[in-house]
């Protein structure tokens, strides 16, 4: 049977008033859950992206939604549609980056028309952000009908567009949220393409 | 108070050293380093945890409400349930509750929530965002979060050397850190739903992740961490005859195969629809429920012959009868054929509950004969309608 009390170190083991027996686990543990929490950042921070959208190459935003992504863009998040792989259009992610300007799609399940899925965007991620007074409405080439409002602010530009993607029951379709952002000074660079983007947004094959 | 020297005595004292039954745990260790490192992490994680949730709590405020709420409700049966697989060498209530935190909150938000973000990120790099959606998870999960929660075991092996000791021991262990693990990452699941509908029909959403995570939470990280713990503690070897390296890997290579096939089944299940539906419940499901019974069946070897040895002078004793020692150092087989053989299944559990009592209160003593000890065996006695 052991002699040992209860929180009594032995000199022999005493290290600035440790258990030096129990250094080695506690370092262990240390060390790798240092080497998970910034051994990986770390390495993801040297492996670069090389997904450049190309010619040709059609974004799908689920159930024969599709929208054409501008080239030379990274595609960091999100399905071409030759991919085939069965994207829902209610939680979608498309994630695009170029220089300093990155526009993410998302979509979501939303009852109500695309003016009151942007309201309820806003309110929800940043109710106080700089947001121009009134929504506009813009409409995409195949006559999808949504709401864009704008925003500035030290850190950059951002343009939110909101649709529902249907044009003869657009109540219960799925929305998708566009957040087109740059850094401060270049989202005069981008508009055009973002423009193009935004135009190229078609609905589900059913309409 | 004397203590007789026999054989049986013998086995009895060294089963107590050996299994360090009857230690009591102490969190509050401050000369122990692993202490300070599981403050640290528990620390770290709560920050995670609050840097999390705190923007966006107002916002989703009832998504996050109701899942704490639906998934604290859902923890109560894992929790007696796990508490029935605390059998043989009991472990001390605190010490599971360490683990527990440990995997709620710093295995989650100080290790696994930044590891992953980096690694799927790493995975959407090399593999394409379509590649990395179909396998991303299930190559980045079981190496962060069996790791994650694994490292709240070798933090409690240093807290409580004397207590964990056994296979069995990481088994119960690890399945406490995962249930913690299992239920913060639930609660989680219920936020990112509600945000990703912008805050509509919060409740609604809490309620679609509870039916969702609460039907699949079987094969979930309570499960996959049992096992992997369990095959940490063989690869350690910290009981008598028990470093079973090759075995060790093994175990935990097969948790985290099935921590992967579960986060990829879609995967793996690709170009059958039918399998790609059916697949997780039918095949993967009755597959990890298998590994966990070998695995817990091997691990409780060593526990029960500590529990054998425990009582056998009570055995010899006449205090414990043979089929109730097999019973109670035994499976549920054993226990099954107790009852069959008592003929009442209420009586036979109490007394296997009774004969437990007692192997507790001889190992908290050492051995010794105390009035506790006395009180025990004469409530067996009773039960079984012995006059001492």
């Amino acid at each position: 049977m052991t002699t040992e009390l209860p929180g009594w170190v032995p000199v022999e083991h005493r290290w600035f008033g440790l258990d030096r027996r129990q250094l080695k686990p506690a370092l262990f543990v240390l060390v790798v859950a240092l080497l998970l929490i910034y051994g990986w950042p770390a390495l993801n921070a040297v492996v670069p992206w090389d997904n450049p959208t190309r010619a040709g190459d059609v974004l799908d935003l689920g159930e024969g939604a599709t929208a054409v992504p501008p080239v030379g863009w990274q595609l960091e998040d999100g399905a071409l549609t030759r991919d085939n792989t069965g994207v829902s259009p209610t939680n979608d992610q498309v994630k695009l980056v170029k220089g300093g300007a990155t526009i993410q799609m998302t979509g979501a399940a939303f009852t109500g028309s695309a003016a009151a899925f942007l309201s309820q965007v806003i309110s929800a991620e940043d109710p106080d952000a700089n947001i121009s007074g009134a929504p506009s409405t813009f409409t995409t080439s195949s006559g999808l009908v949504g709401v864009v409002r704008s925003a500035s602010g030290p850190g950059g530009d951002e343009l939110l567009a909101a649709f529902k993607m249907s044009a003869t029951s657009p109540d219960n379709a799925p929305a998708l949220l566009i957040d087109a952002s740059t850094v401060p000074g270049e989202f005069q660079q981008y508009s055009g393409e973002i423009d193009t983007f935004l135009r190229s947004i078609t609905p589900g094959a059913s309409e | 108070m004397t203590v007789t020297s026999s054989p049986a005595k013998n086995a009895q004292l060294a089963s107590i050293e050996q299994s360090g039954w009857g230690t009591p745990y102490r969190f509050l260790q401050p000369h122990n380093p692993a202490f300070w490192i599981y403050l640290i992490g528990v620390g770290a994680g709560a920050v995670g945890m609050v840097k999390y949730f705190g923007p966006g709590s107002s916002t989703y405020r009832v998504a996050l409400t109701s899942g704490i709420l639906f998934f604290a409700i859902y923890l109560i049966p894992w929790l007696l349930f796990l508490r029935r697989q605390n059998r043989y060498t009991a472990q001390p209530g605190g010490l599971l509750a360490t683990g527990f935190v440990w995997g709620a909150v710093a295995a989650t938000f100080w290790i696994a929530l930044p590891a992953n973000t980096a690694l799927l990120e790493i995975w959407q790099k090399l593999l394409g965002p379509t590649g990395a959606s179909t396998w991303g998870a299930g190559f980045s999960a079981p190496i962060d979060e069996e790791w994650s929660k694994a490292l709240g075991l070798i933090l409690l092996i240093a807290l409580a050397p004397r207590l964990i000791r056994s296979a069995y021991d990481g088994f119960i262990i690890g399945a406490f850190i995962g249930l913690g693990f299992q239920v913060s990452e639930d609660v989680l699941y219920a936020y990112n739903n509600a945000t990703s509908t912008f805050g509509a029909g919060q409740l609604e959403s809490s309620l679609y992740i509870l039916a969702l995570r609460g039907l699949v939470g079987i094969t979930s990280h309570a499960l996959f961490s049992a096992v992997f713990c369990a095959g940490v503690m063989w690869i350690l070897g910290r009981a008598q005859g028990e470093r079973h390296v090759v075995r060790g890997v093994i175990v935990c290579l097969a948790s985290m195969f099935l921590h992967f096939a579960w986060d990829d089944a879609s995967g793996l299940f690709a170009g059958n629809v039918l399998l790609t539906v059916v697949g997780p419940y039918l095949i993967l499901m009755p597959l990890a429920l298998v590994v966990l019974s070998v695995v817990r069946r091997m691990a409780s070897s060593t526990e029960r012959a500590w529990m054998r040895d425990l009582l056998a002078p009570e055995v010899e004793n006449g205090v414990v009868d043979q089929p109730l020692l097999d019973a109670v150092s035994g499976l549920h087989q054993q226990r099954r054929h107790f009852a069959k053989l008592v003929g009442n299944g209420r009586r036979a559990r109490l007394l296997v509950e009774s004969a437990g009592d007692l192997a507790h209160e001889i190992a908290s003593s050492g051995g010794e004969e105390t009035p506790r000890v006395a009180h025990a065996r004469h409530e067996l006695l009773r039960l079984r309608g012995v006059t001492p």
